[in-house]
């Protein structure tokens, strides 16, 4: 006997307007208040877009929004920003991919593929962000956004062809990823250039490199193995720097950055920076030494009881004192370390939920095998803690990513703050207040949605994965 | 010390085959004001399999857990292998290098593959090189019979599958002695004897090993000696012939009473 498929349950319009809205008379009471509610709210919000709205402020303003003050001479840096972040993410994306492939073969599972449609679906608040401004670009030639189309068109080719980093062989995985992190910084570079300490985030990120992947595994003494470990690291180090004293270092530091520009970097560097500052704090807290424990609860709870507003402003003034008198900082910089420190406090107290959401098993089963403290925690006990908070984190970054808004109470240009100029100006004093408003908020939505989405994915496939 | 002293058992549990690969001397062990282990004395010789039982609470997992320092005992002296468990760290990693341990509840770590739950503490402690480490991890695999599991995750393995892989990991060490702290208990009925047969071949095998187990019929057909515990004591030490057909304490016969 062969098992009957189960029912496919088709429903007639009908059917299913009186099973959705008309269910018991209640449900029709809502349905019958709230749809010509939702048709009015509806029709005025088209009317607004479409009709009524004056969307010239931002129109003729729109390089304003995206990057402020920023020289326009300058541009192509900004433009050669965004393609080389393209061709990150392109590579990135690509290594990520095979890797995961990689993993999905050994263990005998079906691997498949996302192809070009739902990976744009899957961002699809940027794609829709970057089509309106590339509708708000095209209505006519006033903002001088230059060739918007072949930008975006650029960086989508860019990163198609990054993509193909999936066909590297395997043992080639790790290139792929030295390739996107040294593509990430170049790309901040490109704009920012470097003085004398220009080489050191490649420089680390290569020494690691060389340290990780140095041959010496086959020795027997361990202090060789480390002390070659650290020689190649150094070594590879300086290789970096010699580099980097070759190449031109002008750059339009981040002094004059503004606009969306600025909102983006500002919260991707506090994001980046604050991770392994908050990881350390979580890591001291539940330390066996008492001073260690103790400063760290004790910047943790000094940090959250006090708004982040207070510490920008305060940023402002004390980072002045603490460092040496000839270091000059800029109010950009003190913004983003009062960022860096205040997110870093709630990602030390995410981070020890998921330490402390460990079954204590696992750390008994690496002692049990002779493995030392440090290798049990970052072996065994932060991957698995990390992967647990990944949501919370997330959500921590949407907010700081947010927050960055309150750089204009500082007096910095960031994407929120760049109306007051646009509404400053003779045309637009009192006109389209709330058009620009939409705008950046519409703005600030499609980034913090694209985030919120991948951390669902991220978390989707790891649990997929164990 | 209120401990009751029962000279009869202290002579059986200190006769150990050949030369003793642990010995425990005098081993208290107090949760605060709770006392778990009363006094505890056990010499395990070379190749030995001793079968611990006893109704729960009785310390016996917390007797093995003291043996690699999952738990500090607070009295007395332990020896793995000539090497005496003190406060130093090295010390302590030495014996735990020396000391495989199974778990009840596996313990796997469930963001690796198999093969890397195997040769992590390999490459992490013994500095083993990859494909060196891999190869022997391979081999352990087709020891406890599964191979083709080798690039899986343990959370698409079954019980009884996930348990043989972590006495692999275990063996990945190369340890001088076993311990498993009820191997078998969070196993399905139809799994357990997947797991029983492979600890079967590694006491044939020669490996020194410590079982906390209720498999009744594993001590008959395996142990060298079966100790009962009771209250964070000893009570009776016998080979499995004269433990199971002629138990000499009471608290014996009446666990026995319960349980077969």
């Amino acid at each position: 006997m062969t098992t009957a498929a189960p029912p496919i349950r088709t429903h007639t319009p009908t059917e299913w307007v009186r099973r959705s809205l008309f269910k018991n008379w209640w449900s029709g009471l809502i349905t019958v208040v709230l749809v010509p509610l939702i048709l009015y709210f509806g029709y005025r919000a088209f009317r607004f877009v479409f009709v009524t709205g004056q969307w010239e402020a931002v129109q003729v303003n729109l390089t304003l929004f995206m990057q402020g003050t920023f020289p326009r001479d300058e541009q192509w840096r900004l433009i050669a920003q965004v393609l080389l972040f393209a061709l990150a993410f392109g590579v990135g994306a690509g290594t990520r991919g095979a890797a995961v492939r990689d993993a999905a073969e050994d263990a005998g599972l079906p691997f498949e593929r996302e192809n070009l449609l739902a990976t744009l679906r899957r961002m699809w608040s940027l794609v829709a962000f970057i089509a309106v401004l590339l509708v708000i670009a095209s209505l006519d030639d006033v903002g001088g956004f230059i060739n918007p189309f072949l930008v975006v068109l650029g960086a989508a080719i860019v990163a198609y062809i990054g993509t193909q980093a999936r066909r590297l062989p395997r043992s080639l995985r790790n290139v792929g990823w030295l390739v996107t992190v040294t593509l990430l910084v170049a790309g901040f570079q490109v704009v920012s250039g470097f003085d004398a300490g220009g080489w050191v985030p490649l420089g680390i990120v290569f020494g690691i490199a060389a340290y990780s992947i140095a041959p010496v595994d086959r020795l027997e003494a361990s202090w060789l193995r480390v002390a070659l470990r650290i020689v190649a690291a150094l070594v590879v180090a300086l290789i970096i720097r010699f580099i980097y004293s070759a190449v031109d270092t002008t750059g339009i530091g981040w002094d004059v950055w503004s606009g969306l520009h600025l909102t983006l970097m500002v919260s991707a560097i506090a994001i980046v920076l604050s991770f392994p500052l908050g990881l350390l704090l979580a890591l001291a807290r539940r330390s066996t030494l008492p001073a260690l424990r103790w400063m760290a609860t004790t910047y943790i709870e000094l940090i959250r009881g006090v708004p982040l507003i207070t510490l920008l402003f305060m940023g402002q003034f004390i980072f002045g004192f603490v460092v040496p008198a000839n270091i000059d900082l800029s109010d950009i910089t003190k913004a983003i370390a009062a960022m860096t420190l205040f997110t870093a406090a709630y990602v030390a107290e995410i981070v020890r939920g998921g330490l402390q959401s460990l079954p204590g098993g696992q750390t008994e089963a690496g002692q049990a095998l002779g493995l030392a403290p440090p290798a049990i925690m970052r072996r065994i006990v932060l991957p698995q803690a990390l992967r647990a908070v990944i949501p919370a984190m997330v959500g921590q970054f949407i907010s700081l990513f947010k927050d960055s808004s309150l750089l204009a109470i500082i007096a910095i240009l960031d994407f929120l703050r760049v109306r007051n100029i646009v509404h400053a100006q003779e045309a637009f004093r009192g006109v389209g207040i709330a058009e620009t408003l939409v705008f950046v908020a519409v703005g600030y939505w499609a980034f913090a949605f694209a985030m919120s989405r991948e951390s669902q994915r991220l978390e989707r496939r790891l649990k997929v994965s164990r | 010390m209120t401990t009751e002293q029962n000279p009869q058992v202290f002579s059986d549990a200190t006769k150990a085959k050949g030369d003793a690969v642990i010995e425990l001397r005098g081993v208290d062990k107090f949760f605060g004001d709770f006392q778990a282990l009363y006094d505890v004395n056990m010499n395990v010789g070379r190749t030995e399999v001793i079968v611990v039982i006893g109704p729960s609470g009785s310390g016996k997992s917390t007797l093995i857990r003291c043996i690699n320092r999952l738990e500090k005992h607070d009295n007395g002296a332990i020896r793995v292998d000539g090497i005496e468990l003190t406060e130093d760290i090295r010390n302590i990693q030495e014996i735990r290098k020396e000391t495989g341990m199974v778990f009840q509840s596996f313990n796997l770590f469930p963001h690796l593959t198999v093969i890397d739950n195997i040769t992590l503490a390999p490459r992490q402690v013994r500095h083993a090189p990859k494909d060196q480490a891999e190869s022997e991890a391979m081999k352990l695999l087709e020891r406890v019979g599964i191979p083709e599991q080798a690039r899986k995750y343990p959370g698409q393995l079954s019980g009884g599958q996930q348990q043989r892989v972590a006495i692999a990991r275990s063996l990945a060490m190369k340890p001088k002695v076993m311990l498993f702290d009820e191997p078998t208990s969070a196993l399905d009925p139809e799994m357990i004897k997947e797991v029983l047969d492979v600890m079967v071949e590694l006491a044939k095998g020669g490996m020194t090993m410590i079982v906390v187990t209720h498999e009744m019929g594993f001590a008959r057909a395996v142990a060298d000696r079966v100790v009962f515990m009771s209250d964070g004591r000893i009570v009776e030490v016998g080979t499995p012939e004269h433990f199971f057909t002629n138990p000499q304490e009471e608290r014996t016969k009446l666990f026995l009473s319960q349980i077969l």
